[in-house]
């Protein structure tokens, strides 16, 4: 009978942005009579810096009744619209990754078939003035979509936010502990497993206590204590691709403007981030030590700075990749512990987000079925593997000479789909979404285009549309968009109104 | 740059293939392409009773077709989903309904409560949380009502039954208005350019070439040009779908026609019944290993429900996919470019979206090798999740009367297809890929109405208690019960809206 079968103990090992995200989905929806328990251990630091979302974490806050203002009061945070990439293509060059969409449709075809046309003749604006979002950016404006208005770009925003990721877990952690969640204290000193199949089950803790369980999550970060270190399920490296292999991270004091998008420069061997919170700004190098020392990442960290540094900074370690089964026996790996892949598109919030919601779908009995778990892992290898690729554009994607690391980037082999993506767009400018795909094909334009990949070709139904037609239609989408961007308040403005955390000096 | 666009696309074969093509290319690409549609008055098309899915809506709105008018024109009915009669074992019957099924809660489809209910014995059938079921076996239609989001009766999701041959007639009157061209003649041969091997025009019989830039093969089985010009090759698929000939036949109606397809399994095949408003279609897809013709048609002839109309037709088939539906300048739509049995009412489906394809990739006259790519792997995924689909219901089968079924649940299937049982059967899961035609809840209902039994239920269904479960589900079945007495008799709401001249 099933009621045997229920799983009554989960325990999650790992308390920091991952392991308090699952706590509180877990706490929500797994029946009454399953106890929670989250253990972790203030010796071992988290590695959450400043944190970057897309617009997926949304979902994630409704799922769970989060109200958006509170959040971004308790973790600092503002709003994000897109990510701005200077320097990818050729050094001097920028664009935007903006989140929505880009434009409106007319007849079959998407919108940027018409722009492509009329930009290769000269008689188009740069893409950024076809989307409220990058629009926004430009001007340091935002404002939430405004559901009542579905027929104007205004009812288009797509927002996500930057947060302080400490303070995110914080806040999640006082809310999970306030529905159930029990938090032990302790550094686990031992992992016990069930002789014959190797099921975990129970942790020692330093001092003796055993913490028993049935379904464990492992959100103990890149070393992988259960799924790795206990139960040696393997990694798969792609640094190949993704060779950046260390970051060093420090806060600086905030600058005038209040952008409402992350910004990722490229540098000599890597790339640095900036995100801009209400009481700080997070910044970071991402770079490979093949190419660059961790002296010469350091300096120019801080040599490129919008304010004062407020800490000393923080080196991290990392290699690209995915653990071969993100969950084992019983064992579902969360966060950096089923994979590492830079946060150059803010994607490492969503995989935990998802990876929770696809734990919920495919949740186990204690049976732990063999398709379910089968399922759980193939999709989360397809999303993974479409992210991937969408990461190793950025480096592939690139006319820079000038330094041996960007190179490399532009001689290297990539995955065939990869490839296939490539060729489509440059023969005749098609964007083809694969199934459940996380990023759209406006994200995939934005970025082949911003870094220079020019299609032979637009659509030819295209032509359909007489050319003071085509003119007449692109020039209004970009004026009706100009337009909505002046009626947004600016970011500053709307956060001091809506989610001003307290004590933040925002600018 | 664009600029070498395409000038002429020839069609070749005017069924319902070849029409549907002409009516949307002529809808999308406007008059800046010349477009010509080849066929023979002395050639028959396959078009019997067809039966359609609710995607063609999207078709006929691209269209801008008015449905009363259309289907006043074909002597069309609705279609709320298909029985399947003796499928599972003999005697038993479920329907596949479109659209959803009850209501969903928290983070779970609905299904996944009604799973562990059903397994306690005390949920009613599927079918009775499910709107388009529920108003097929009363008999009831109307158009889903938008303006009540609260309501069952905005789930509703329909299809249509119509007379394939009227449908590609009122098509070709819809595409020779847009300025299609039609040409009269038999096909004779295919001239190729000597260095490209690109179609470049089709002789006729009487000696008149049409060229062209672009051809679309729309000749049906044989594949005039995609297979027997240009021998882009054939996968067969009759392994797993063994059935290879089908009789079909016309009768009175006896009765109001009803708002469901029928497929009701036979010793070696299946029969289905498509009711249409001047009279019923009827057809025996059968193996031929396994049953004669002579039996075959007699079967058919014991079984119907009214008068016979006609003398029944034979047809030859074979499952399976042309491995690639694209090739050169020749793009095959309809059954050209492969052949799946109308089990699930999906060939007018692969119609449509072969189109929207095509139109999506449209070359110009460089015919980028990539694009052909592109499009043959996305017609060939979409192939094979239908072939899925359909084995589903020969391999789930209890029967053990004859030989035939028999076999068909020892076969082997595709590993995708195992996949997707292994996932259901150890917690009532269904996994949908990508943009895949049918979604969970027509999965759920051939697995569930093939008796395929899941050991266990969604472990966050227990979130609720037992009596909290009851209740919530008893609250469906009885808002949809009453949903279903407010609607009109099909009978009744086609008399209203778009009843069809005597023929």
């Amino acid at each position: 009978m099933q009621l045997d079968s229920q799983i009554r103990k989960v325990v999650i090992v790992g308390g920091g942005t991952a392991g308090w995200m699952a706590a509180n989905a877990l706490v929500q929806f797994v029946p009454p009579g399953c106890s929670i328990r989250l253990v972790e251990s203030e010796e071992t630091g988290i590695v959450g810096v400043g944190e970057a979302t897309i617009p997926t974490i949304n979902a994630f806050n409704a799922a769970l009744g989060l109200d958006e203002d509170e959040v971004l009061r308790r973790s600092q945070g503002t709003f994000k619209l897109g990510i701005e990439f200077r320097n990818w293509g050729q050094v001097g060059e920028s664009y935007i990754h903006g989140f929505g969409v880009i434009g409106r449709p007319h007849g079959l075809l998407p919108f940027y078939q018409f722009w492509l046309k009329a930009w290769m003749r000269g008689e188009a604006a740069p893409l950024e003035d076809y989307s409220i979002n990058t629009a926004a950016c430009l001007q340091n404006r935002f404002a939430r979509a405004d559901a009542g208005m579905a027929n104007s770009p205004l009812g288009e925003v797509a927002h996500a936010y930057h947060f302080d990721a400490a303070l995110y877990a914080d806040y999640l952690r006082e809310r999970a502990v306030k529905l159930g969640v029990v938090r032990t204290e302790g550094k686990i000193v031992e992992v016990r497993q069930r002789a014959g199949d190797g099921f975990i089950e129970s942790l020692r803790l330093e001092g003796g206590e055993s913490v028993e369980g049935e379904l464990f999550l492992d959100c103990s970060g890149f070393r992988g204590l259960l799924i790795e270190q206990t139960l040696k399920t393997g990694y798969e490296d792609w640094s190949h691709w993704l060779p950046c292999d260390r970051a060093v991270a420090v806060p600086c004091a905030s600058a005038p403007a209040l952008t409402p998008y992350t910004r990722a420069t490229a540098h000599s061997a890597g790339w640095q981030w900036r995100i801009p919170l209400q009481h700080r700004i997070g910044n970071g190098h991402v770079y490979c030590s093949e190419y660059m020392s961790d002296d010469e990442a350091a300096s120019i960290l801080l040599a490129n700075l919008d304010g004062e540094a407020l800490a000393e900074p923080r080196p991290l370690r990392f290699v690209t990749g995915r653990r071969k089964k993100s969950w084992n026996k019983n064992v579902v790996a969360l966060g950096l512990s089923s994979g590492f892949m830079e946060p150059l598109e803010s994607t490492s919030i969503h995989m935990v987000q998802s990876q929770i919601m696809r734990l919920l779908a495919q949740f186990p009995d204690k049976r732990f079925a063999q398709a379910d778990i089968d399922e759980f892992n193939r999709q989360a290898d397809q999303e993974v593997e479409r992210i991937r690729d969408f990461l190793i554009l950025h480096y592939k994607l690139t006319q820079r000479m000038d330094a041996p690391f960007w190179r490399r980037c532009r001689e290297m082999d990539i995955p065939d789909t990869l490839r296939a993506k490539m060729d489509l767009y440059q023969s005749s400018g098609r964007i083809y979404r694969e199934a459940s795909e996380l990023f759209s094909h406006v994200s995939w334009l934005q970025v082949m285009h911003g870094q220079g990949l020019r299609p032979q070709a637009y659509h030819p139904m295209v032509d359909h549309l007489p050319d003071a037609v085509l003119r007449d239609f692109v020039g209004n989408v970009r004026n009706v968009i100009g337009s909505c961007v002046n009626a947004m308040p600016l970011h500053a403005d709307f956060v001091r109104q809506h989610c001003a955390a307290p004590g933040s000096v925002s600018p | 740059m664009s600029t070498q666009n395409l000038k002429t696309i020839v069609i070749a074969g005017g069924g319902t293939a070849g029409w549907m093509t002409a009516a949307a290319l002529a809808k999308t690409l406007g008059r800046r392409y010349d477009i010509r549609l080849v066929e023979s008055d002395e050639i028959g098309t396959i078009g019997v009773g067809e039966a359609t899915i609710p995607m063609i809506q999207r078709f006929n709105a691209v269209l801008e077709i008015d449905e009363n008018e259309f289907i006043r024109e074909t002597q069309g009915t609705f279609k709320l989903g298909i029985e399947f009669v003796d499928w599972g074992a003999k005697g038993e019957s479920y329907m596949h309904g479109f659209g959803r099924i009850g209501q969903d809660l928290g983070l779970l489809s609905f299904d996944k409560y009604w799973q562990k209910l059903s397994r306690q014995g005390r949920a009613a059938p599927l079918g009775a949380y499910t709107m388009s079921t529920s108003a097929a076996y009363a008999g009831r239609f109307m158009r889903p009502r938008p303006d009540m989001p609260n309501s069952p009766l905005k789930d509703i999701t329909y299809a249509y039954q119509f007379d394939a041959g009227l449908y590609a007639r009122y098509l070709r009157r819809y595409a020779e208005r847009l300025g299609v061209q039609r040409i009269e003649g038999r096909i004779t041969d295919v001239r190729l350019n000597g260095e490209s091997g690109f179609v470049e025009s089709v002789r006729l019989a009487n000696e008149e070439h049409v060229p062209g830039d672009l051809f679309i093969d729309c000749s049906g089985f044989r594949g005039l040009l995609i297979e027997q010009t240009l021998e882009a090759g054939f996968e067969d698929w009759s392994h797993w779908l063994p059935c290879d000939r089908a009789v079909a036949v016309p009768s009175a109606n006896a009765g109001a026609p009803s708002p469901f397809t029928r497929a009701t399994a036979r010793s070696a095949g299946w029969q289905w019944r498509i009711p249409l408003q001047h009279r019923t279609g009827n057809g025996h897809v059968y193996c031929s290993r396994y049953m004669s013709d002579d039996e075959a048609c007699a079967v058919l002839l014991a079984n119907l429900e009214g008068e016979r109309l006609a003398e029944p037709r034979m047809l030859r088939f074979q499952a399976g996919v042309r491995r690639e539906s694209w090739r050169r300048n020749v793009v095959a739509i309809g059954l050209s470019s492969g052949f799946m049995e109308p089990l699930e009412s999906t060939s007018i489906h692969l119609i449509q979206t072969a189109i929207a394809r095509l139109v999506e990739f449209l070359p110009d006259a460089g015919f980028d090798a990539r694009d052909i790519a592109a499009y043959n792997r996305l017609a060939r995924q979409e192939y094979e999740w239908i072939r899925d689909f359909l084995i589903l219901h020969y391999k789930q089968n209890r029967r053990d009367d004859s030989p035939f079924w028999r076999d068909c649940a020892a076969m082997e299937i595709p590993a995708s297809l195992r996949q997707r049982m292994d996932l259901y059967q150890a917690h009532g899961r269904i996994l949908r890929e990508g943009t895949e035609l049918f979604t969970e809840v027509s999965w759920l209902q051939v697995m569930n109405g093939q008796g395929l039994v899941p050991q266990g239920h969604h472990p966050l269904v227990d979130q609720l208690s037992d009596a909290a479960l009851f209740d919530y589900l008893e609250d469906v079945r009885k808002v949809i019960a009453q949903c279903v007495n407010v609607m009109p008799t099909q009978a009744d709401y086609i008399a209203r809206h778009c009843r069809a001249p005597a023929p």
